[in-house]
C-alpha cells in the first residue's frame, strides 16, 4: 500500500473533529409535547401573556397539520413525544455579567471548537451572542452596539425589554401556520437572537451567533428575528457545529428578516451540524424556515450559506420582494457526503415593481449522498419589470450519489425577464490528470477543483467566513475520492 | 371528491360500447380509474392543471347516454387533403376503416388491439387517464412497422371529434411497434368541431426496437371549446432514435404527457415543441425522459408564445438512473409573454443518480427585445411588422427543425394563422 493511500485511508476514517460533549448539568423538561409543556416553557422564560397565547395558537395549529413528505429526503418517522423541548445550562440561574463569569467549561467548549470567544470577538470586531443549547449565556460588545442604538440580544431578553417590537414583528414574515416545522418552532421555541437596527444606522460591526447543540435528546428550536429600520444596514453571521452523537437530533429553527425602506440585511450561514457517521448513523435533522421580507422600497436582503453538515437539510431561505425596487439574493454551497441528504434552495416572490433577484446555487454530492436544489421564482401580476437570474450547478463525485434540480418558475407578468440555467457534471478525468501531473495529490486536486467550482459563492461570504468555509469544504469532502 | 366518477356510471358506459366485451383488462382499468378519479391539483404533476372541467364533461357525457355524432366527412376529407400522408382516421373514438388507406400501406401491418394489452410500457399502465382510455376505447389499433419506410410518405393518424348535438367524449388508442432496423414517419393530427364541449383522451404507445428510427410530428388544432389529454409513451431500445415535434395550436385545455424510456445503449431522442397560448386556453406539456442505461441522449427544446388570459405549463424532467453513465441530457424552454394576464409555469427538473453524466437545462421567460424592434424600425420596418418578424422568428426555430421536412409548408401556414390570432393585424 502506498504512503498516499494510507494517508487517504486515515483521512477517510478520521472522526468528526467537533465530536465531544461538554459535561455541564442540564436543566430540562422531560420528553413529550402537550399544552402544558408549551405553558411550562413560557413560564420558565417568564414570558408575557401575549407570547404564551401566540405559542398556544401555534401548537393547536401544529396539531392539525401533517408532516410534509414532498422533499427529496428519506428518514424514519420522528416521534415528537420522545423529544425534550427545553434544556438550559444550569448556570443560567445566575446569569454571568461578563465573560470572566462564564462557566469555564463552556469556554472550554469554544476552545475545542477553535473559536476562543473573547479573543475572536476582540480581534475580529465581532459581537458574539452565543447560544449554548437553548439559552444565551454570553453577549459581548453590547455597549458599543447600544451606543449606535442597535439592539442585539437573546430573544428572551428582547421579549422582556422590547415587547412592543417583538409583538409587532414576530410571525409577520413566517406566520405560525406557515409549515409544519415553523408551527412546531412557534410553539416551543427556546431562545434565539433578536436584532433591531434603528433608522439610518449602519451596524458598526458584523453580528454573529454561534449555535451549539449539546444535551442529549434535545431538539433545538431557535427563533431569530432581525429588523432593519429605514436606511439601516446589518450583516449577520450564523455558524454552527455540533458534538458527535449516535441518535438523530431535530433542529427546527425559524429566522425572520424584515427590511424596511432603503434597508439592507446580509445573512450569512456556515452550517456544520453533525452529519452522521460514514454509515449514515446519527446526525442532525435540520428543518429550517428562513424568510426575509423586503417590506420597504429599495430594500435588499442577501442570503449566503455554506451547508456542509446535518444528516438531513431541509431549508429554503427566501425573499419576499414586496417593496418597489427591492433586491433579493441567494448564494449557496451545499455539500453532501456519505449518507447525507440535502433538499435546499430558495424562493423569490416578486410583488413590488422593478424588483430583482439573483440565485447562485452550487451543490456537491459525494459518497451515497443525495443533494437537491429546489427553488421557486414567482412573479405576481403587479410586479412589473421583475428580473431574475438563476444559476444552479451540481458536481458529482462518486457513482452512488445523486444530484437533483427542481426549479419552479411561476411568471404572471409580461414584463418579467427570467433566466434559469443549470448544469450537472463530474470532475473530469482531464482536470484531475492535469493537477496530478503537476504533483498535486488527488485529495488536494479535488479540493482545488471544488473550491474553484464554489468560488462565485465564496466571493459573497464575509471575510470571517470565507476562510472557514473553504476549510470546512475540504473537511467535508474527506474520503470522497480514492 | 368532485373528480370522482362512480364505477356504476363507468360500467354503464362500457356496456354501451358496440362490440366490446367486458374483458378482464377493461374491468381492471375501470376499477383503477374509479378508485383514483381524475388527478387533482394536490398531486405534484397536476399542480397547475385543473381537470374539474374535464370531469364535468365526462359526467355529463356518461349520464346523457347519447350516441356519438356521426363523422364530419367534409372536414375529414379536407384534413386528409391538407397533408400528403397515408391516413388512418378516428372519428369520435371510432376507427373509420374505409377512410384509412394507411392500414394497408406497404411495411405496415395493422391489427385490433382487442385485449388492449400494452406491449410497450407496462410500468406506465397505472396512471388514471391511461386506465380511463384502456377501459373505454371503442377501437384500439396496433401497427407493426417493418422495413425502412423513411423515404415513404408519412403515416397519418387523424383524430376528428365532433360535438355538434351534445357534450361528448372520446378515447383513442394506438400501439406502434417498430421492428428491429425499421424506419417510419408519423404525423398525428388532432381536430375537432361542434358547439358543445368535448373531451378527448388519447394514448399512443410506441416501441422502437433495436436500430429502428422514427420521425414523429403531432399537431393539435382543436376548437377552443374542446379539451384534450394526450399521452405518448416511447420505449427506445438499443441504437434506436426518435425525433418528435409537438405543435399545440388549439384547444381549450390541453395536457400532453410525453414519457420516454431509454432502455437500450445508444438510444437517443429529440423532443421539440411549440405552443401558443391565446385567451381562454390552458396548455400543459409534461415531458419525462428516463435514462435507464447509458450512453444515451435526450434533447428537449420547447417554446411558448402566450398572450391574453391564458396559462402555459411546461414541466421537463430528465431522470438518469443508477448506472446510466454516459448520459447526455439537455432541456431548454423559452417563453414569450406578450400581454398582461398571460401566465407561464415552467419547471425543468433533473434527477441524477449516475456519475458520468452531462446534463444541462436553460429556461427563460421574457418579451420581444425592444432593441431588436428598434433596430428593425431604424431600417424602415414599422413596429407591427417588426414584432411579427421577431415573434415569427422565435417560433421558426422549432418549426424549421420539423423531423418531417415536407410538413414545413403547412406548419408555417398554421403558425402564421396562430400568430394572426395572437396579434391581429400584426401578421400579414
Amino acid at each position: 500500500m502506498s504512503v498516499e493511500t494510507e494517508n487517504l485511508e486515515q483521512l477517510v476514517n478520521r472522526r468528526y473533529a467537533h465530536g465531544f460533549v461538554t459535561d455541564i448539568a442540564s436543566e430540562g423538561l422531560p420528553p413529550g409535547l402537550n399544552e402544558d409543556v408549551v405553558r411550562a416553557i413560557s413560564a420558565l422564560k417568564q414570558e408575557p401573556e401575549f407570547l404564551l397565547e401566540w405559542r398556544l395558537r401555534a401548537y393547536r395549529q401544529w396539531l392539525e397539520m401533517t408532516e410534509p413528505e414532498w422533499a427529496h429526503v428519506h428518514y424514519p418517522r420522528i416521534d415528537y413525544n420522545s423529544i425534550s423541548y427545553y434544556s438550559a445550562p444550569k448556570s443560567d440561574k445566575d446569569r454571568p455579567q461578563s465573560l470572566e463569569e462564564v462557566d469555564p467549561k463552556l469556554l472550554e467548549t469554544y476552545d475545542k471548537l477553535g473559536i476562543p470567544l473573547h479573543e475572536r470577538a476582540r480581534l475580529a470586531g465581532v459581537a458574539v451572542d452565543a447560544v449554548f443549547d437553548s439559552v444565551s449565556v454570553a453577549t459581548t460588545f453590547k455597549k458599543k452596539l447600544s451606543e449606535a442604538g442597535v439592539i442585539f440580544s437573546s430573544f428572551s431578553d428582547a421579549v422582556r425589554e422590547h415587547p412592543a417590537l417583538v409583538k409587532k414583528y414576530l410571525g409577520s414574515v413566517v406566520p405560525q401556520r406557515d409549515n409544519y416545522f415553523a408551527a412546531l418552532n412557534s410553539a416551543v421555541f427556546s431562545d434565539g437572537s433578536f436584532v433591531y437596527i434603528p433608522k439610518g444606522v449602519r451596524c458598526p460591526m458584523e453580528l454573529s451567533t454561534y449555535f451549539r447543540i449539546n444535551a442529549a435528546n434535545t431538539g433545538q428550536f431557535e427563533r431569530t428575528l432581525i429588523i432593519a429600520d429605514e436606511g439601516s444596514h446589518v450583516s449577520y453571521l450564523e455558524g454552527c457545529t455540533a458534538p458527535m452523537r449516535d441518535e438523530n437530533q431535530l433542529h427546527a429553527a425559524v429566522v425572520e428578516l424584515v427590511a424596511l425602506d432603503d434597508a439592507e440585511i446580509k445573512y450569512s450561514t456556515v452550517q456544520n451540524w453533525y452529519p452522521g457517521d460514514e454509515n449514515g448513523v446519527g446526525g442532525i435533522y435540520n428543518f429550517v424556515t428562513k424568510r426575509g421580507d423586503c417590506r420597504g422600497t429599495n430594500s435588499k436582503i442577501c442570503w449566503t450559506q455554506v451547508e456542509t453538515g446535518s444528516a438531513i437539510t431541509w431549508k429554503y431561505p427566501s425573499c419576499i420582494l414586496r417593496g418597489d425596487n427591492s433586491v433579493g439574493e441567494f448564494y449557496s454551497v451545499a455539500v453532501a457526503n456519505n449518507y447525507q441528504q440535502a433538499d435546499t434552495g430558495t424562493k423569490m416572490i416578486h410583488i413590488g415593481r422593478n424588483t430583482s433577484s439573483t440565485i447562485v446555487s452550487k451543490g456537491i454530492s459525494a459518497g451515497h449522498a443525495q443533494n437537491a436544489y429546489r427553488g421557486l421564482v414567482r412573479v405576481m401580476p403587479q410586479a412589473s419589470s421583475a428580473r431574475n437570474h438563476t444559476q444552479c450547478d451540481s458536481l458529482l463525485i462518486g457513482k452512488d450519489c445523486g444530484a437533483h434540480t427542481f426549479p419552479y418558475m411561476e411568471i404572471r407578468n409580461p414584463s418579467a425577464r427570467i433566466e434559469h440555467e443549470a448544469t450537472t457534471s463530474k470532475i473530469s478525468a482531464d482536470q484531475m490528470f492535469y493537477c496530478r501531473q503537476r504533483g498535486i495529490s488527488e485529495e488536494d486536486a479535488v479540493n482545488m477543483i471544488v473550491n474553484g467550482f464554489c468560488k462565485e459563492v465564496f466571493n459573497e461570504l464575509p471575510m470571517e467566513f470565507a476562510v472557514e468555509a473553504q476549510a470546512l469544504l475540504n473537511v467535508s469532502l474527506e474520503g470522497a475520492v480514492g | 371528491m368532485n373528480s370522482q366518477i362512480s364505477i356504476q356510471e363507468l360500467t354503464r358506459a362500457l356496456h354501451r360500447l358496440p362490440g366490446t366485451e367486458q374483458t378482464t383488462e377493461r374491468r381492471r382499468a375501470l376499477q383503477l380509474f374509479a378508485d383514483h378519479g381524475f388527478p387533482g391539483q394536490r398531486e405534484e404533476d397536476w399542480k397547475y392543471t385543473d381537470l374539474s372541467s374535464i370531469a364535468k364533461i365526462s359526467r355529463t357525457w356518461l349520464s346523457a347516454d347519447a350516441e356519438p355524432d356521426g363523422p364530419d366527412l367534409a372536414r375529414i376529407h379536407a384534413a386528409m387533403a391538407s397533408i400528403d400522408a397515408a391516413w388512418i382516421v378516428f372519428a369520435n373514438g371510432s376507427l373509420l376503416r374505409d377512410l384509412s388507406p394507411g392500414l394497408s400501406e406497404p411495411g405496415v401491418s395493422a391489427s385490433d388491439a382487442v385485449e388492449l394489452d400494452v406491449v410497450a410500457v407496462p410500468n406506465r399502465r397505472d396512471d388514471p387517464l391511461s386506465a380511463l382510455n384502456r377501459a373505454l376505447s371503442r377501437d384500439g389499433l396496433r401497427l407493426q412497422i417493418k422495413g425502412d419506410n423513411a423515404a415513404a410518405r408519412p403515416i397519418g393518424i387523424l383524430t376528428l371529434d365532433a360535438a355538434q348535438t351534445a357534450v361528448s367524449s372520446s378515447q383513442v388508442r394506438v400501439d406502434i411497434e417498430l421492428a428491429p432496423g425499421s424506419a417510419a414517419r408519423f404525423v398525428e393530427l388532432h381536430l375537432s368541431t361542434g358547439e358543445h364541449e368535448h373531451y378527448s383522451n388519447c394514448v399512443v404507445n410506441l416501441v422502437a426496437n433495436p436500430a429502428s428510427s422514427c420521425d414523429y410530428v403531432r399537431i393539435q388544432q382543436r376548437d377552443i371549446n374542446h379539451s384534450q389529454t394526450a399521452r405518448l409513451n416511447l420505449r427506445l431500445q438499443q441504437d434506436s432514435h426518435v425525433r418528435h415535434a409537438a405543435f399545440d395550436l388549439g384547444g381549450k385545455l390541453t395536457r400532453n404527457d410525453l414519457q420516454v424510456d431509454l432502455v437500450g445503449q445508444g438510444a437517443s431522442c429529440v423532443l421539440d415543441g411549440l405552443y401558443f397560448g391565446v385567451p381562454g386556453r390552458h396548455i400543459d406539456n409534461h415531458i419525462r425522459v428516463d435514462h435507464c442505461v447509458g450512453p444515451s441522449t435526450s434533447m428537449q427544446d420547447y417554446r411558448g408564445i402566450l398572450t391574453g388570459k391564458c396559462r402555459g405549463v411546461w414541466n421537463g424532467k430528465a431522470v438518469v438512473h443508477k448506472g446510466a453513465d454516459g448520459t447526455d441530457a439537455t432541456q431548454s424552454n423559452h417563453n414569450l409573454l406578450l400581454s398582461e394576464h398571460a401566465e407561464i409555469n415552467a419547471k425543468p427538473e433533473l434527477e441524477i443518480y449516475a456519475e458520468d453524466v452531462k446534463c444541462a437545462h436553460g429556461t427563460t421567460v421574457g418579451q420581444l427585445d425592444e432593441q431588436a424592434i428598434y433596430y428593425l424600425r431604424t431600417r424602415g420596418i414599422d413596429e407591427s411588422a417588426a414584432r411579427r418578424i421577431l415573434t415569427g422568428a422565435f417560433a421558426a426555430i422549432i418549426v424549421e427543425k420539423s423531423p418531417i421536412p415536407e410538413l414545413l409548408g403547412i406548419l408555417n401556414e398554421k403558425v402564421v394563422a396562430e400568430l394572426q390570432k395572437i396579434a391581429p393585424g400584426v401578421v400579414s
